[in-house]
């Protein structure tokens, strides 16, 4: 694990400094800027939007779930769970057809009358690729969030409940409160997920401008043999995730020291 | 029933209508593309249906079409990848989880960092270089190479559902074979083992999936020489679109198949990371 882990991740940020020459530089950085900058900002706003979004919806689709027991609700908790272990790059062939100027959404947003075939949505861009993000990590991040959400004891809700406190009381006062560790979690790993994901992109928008990071330093390495940028576009996306990762570290490292101290 | 009941009930119904179709639409979209053997603008649903193209791409008839292979090399290979895969990291994640689980093991927190760092990083940037490294030790664009790459994907999973199967598993059951004069093997072989079994197969079978699926990796290492199913999928989806999508079919069943299977004992922490 170390060699094969740990190795190459050390040495992703060391060649990073390293030029064609190889000397000490910092050459693929100014060269990264210069050429890849729009498409660093790109992945930052995708990863942002896509995981607000995945995680607003995911929050609203938990508390659903959580606070209401009918056929329904019970028939949504088997079928959201489907995609879970869908691969991207089934992901990205199944957005691939739908998303098309003439696939199956288009195509049905012209059934229903509401856009003209004439001018299709493009979708091979920002929106297609954040819909292809958020139609994954939904399920994912509801995962996550109704696990936490199913801790919370009944008597809690009643009592704000015999209080008077209304459902969305209920949802803001007591529920996301309550539920806040693992609803950061689902945040942090799907935006990370996200940043590091290179097959939904490749595919779909591939060497397109702009685009993400990932299919970047693909391009650097198929094209160039370029690994001096390539790591340094590669230092970039560890750099996009920094602060998530270091959460997710602490606060894992912190409830594993728990439960071993529990087991003592 | 009053109003306010009849209004919930059709905002749910309403929900559900729409969740249905945006996790569907996108599938039967592929399903479509697998049997369209001519769909022309503005046509909503193809003029002309049939399994021309599955045929083609299950061996059972060959055409000249462009990127009309048949898919059986590929998958044969996925299969046969993913079968070493798993009887190398089960051999590995067995008795690593029992170790992780069990005892203090020296250096265990910097383990447990290590196999956490790839749920937190991307992992494009060590593919790459784990590519220049296997240059070198001209293991790139072999099979051994893909292997050990798909080892490295699926290990980190499966040692954490092997360790938390062991962990639950309660010592006292083991400490009540000693006291009866089981050694540590026999203990292990009978008693723990019988009981991870179920945790162990979902292990396995999580890391079969991911090495089945597993594309980003043998992106960097395989490429040009291993061809393995997702990189089929990818190569023809350019030009073939019925091609990829019967191709995307095909991956697309164990992955639903597992996730029925695995709903009971389903964990985020073994999510992260797939694909």
């Amino acid at each position: 694990m170390c060699l094969m882990y740990g190795y190459p991740f050390l040495s992703s940020i060391v060649r990073s400094f390293i030029n064609s020459q190889g000397e000490f530089s910092f050459e693929n950085y100014s060269k990264t800027v210069d050429l890849y900058l729009k498409d660093i900002v790109f992945t930052l706003a995708v990863t942002v939007v896509s995981t607000a979004v995945s995680a607003a919806l995911a929050i609203l689709l938990s508390v659903y779930l959580r606070l209401r027991q009918s056929p329904v609700s019970r028939l949504l908790t088997g079928l959201y769970k489907v995609p879970i272990f869908i691969p991207f790059v089934v992901v990205a062939q199944m957005m691939n057809t739908f998303l098309a100027p003439h696939g199956l959404l288009n195509l049905s947003l012209t059934k229903l009358g509401m856009i003209d075939l004439e001018y299709p949505l493009q979708l091979f861009n920002f929106y297609g690729l954040t819909f292809g993000f958020i139609w994954k990590m939904i399920p994912f991040s509801v995962l996550i969030i109704h696990g936490g959400f199913q801790m919370i004891d009944n008597s809690y809700i009643e009592a704000a409940r015999s209080c008077g406190a209304g459902l969305m009381r209920v949802i803001t006062r007591v529920l996301i409160p309550m539920n806040r560790p693992s609803i950061l979690v689902a945040l942090v790993l799907v935006y990370s997920q996200i940043v590091g994901t290179f097959t939904l992109p490749y595919m779909l928008i591939g060497g397109k401008i702009p685009t993400t990071i990932t299919v970047d330093i693909a391009h650097r390495i198929n094209y160039f043999r370029d690994f001096g940028v390539a790591n340094a576009l590669g230092v970039f996306s560890y750099l996009l995730v920094l602060l998530t990762a270091i959460y997710y570290l602490r606060s894992s490292v912190k409830k594993m020291a728990g439960a071993q101290d529990g087991e003592g | 029933m009053s109003l306010k009941r009849i209004l919930s009930l059709a905002a749910e119904l309403l929900m559900l209508v729409l969740v249905f179709l945006l996790i569907i639409g996108p599938m039967m979209s592929l399903f479509i593309w697998s049997v369209a053997h001519r769909w022309y603008w503005p046509n909503t649903l193809p003029q002309e249906v049939g399994f021309e193209y599955w045929k083609q791409a299950l061996g059972m008839r060959t055409s000249l079409a462009i990127g009309a292979i048949s898919i059986l090399p590929a998958f044969f290979l996925s299969l046969g990848i993913a079968v070493v895969v798993v009887i190398i990291s089960m051999l590995i994640a067995i008795p690593a989880g029992y170790a992780l689980a069990k005892y203090r093991i020296p250096f265990g927190a910097f383990i447990m960092f290590l196999f956490l760092m790839p749920n937190a990083f991307p992992q494009q940037p060590i593919f790459v270089n784990l590519l220049g490294i296997f240059t070198r030790l001209s293991l790139a664009g072999t099979v051994q190479g893909v292997i050990l790459v798909h080892i490295l994907v699926g290990l980190v999973f499966g040692i954490w559902i092997t360790s938390a199967t062991f962990r639950s598993i309660p010592s006292y059951l083991e400490e009540a074979a000693y006291s009866v004069g089981a050694g540590r093997l026999y203990t292990f072989f009978h008693i723990t083992l019988p009981l991870a079994a179920p945790g162990l197969l979902a292990s396995a079978v999580f890391v079969f999936i991911t090495s089945l699926d597993e594309f980003t990796g043998t992106f960097f290492i395989g490429v040009p020489f291993v061809s393995t199913l997702p990189m089929t999928l990818y190569s023809s989806s350019g030009y073939n679109m019925q091609y990829a999508s019967v191709i995307a079919i095909i991956l697309l069943i164990p992955s639903i198949l597992f996730m029925t299977l695995i709903q009971k004992v389903l964990r985020a922490e073994y999510v992260g990371g797939m694909g």
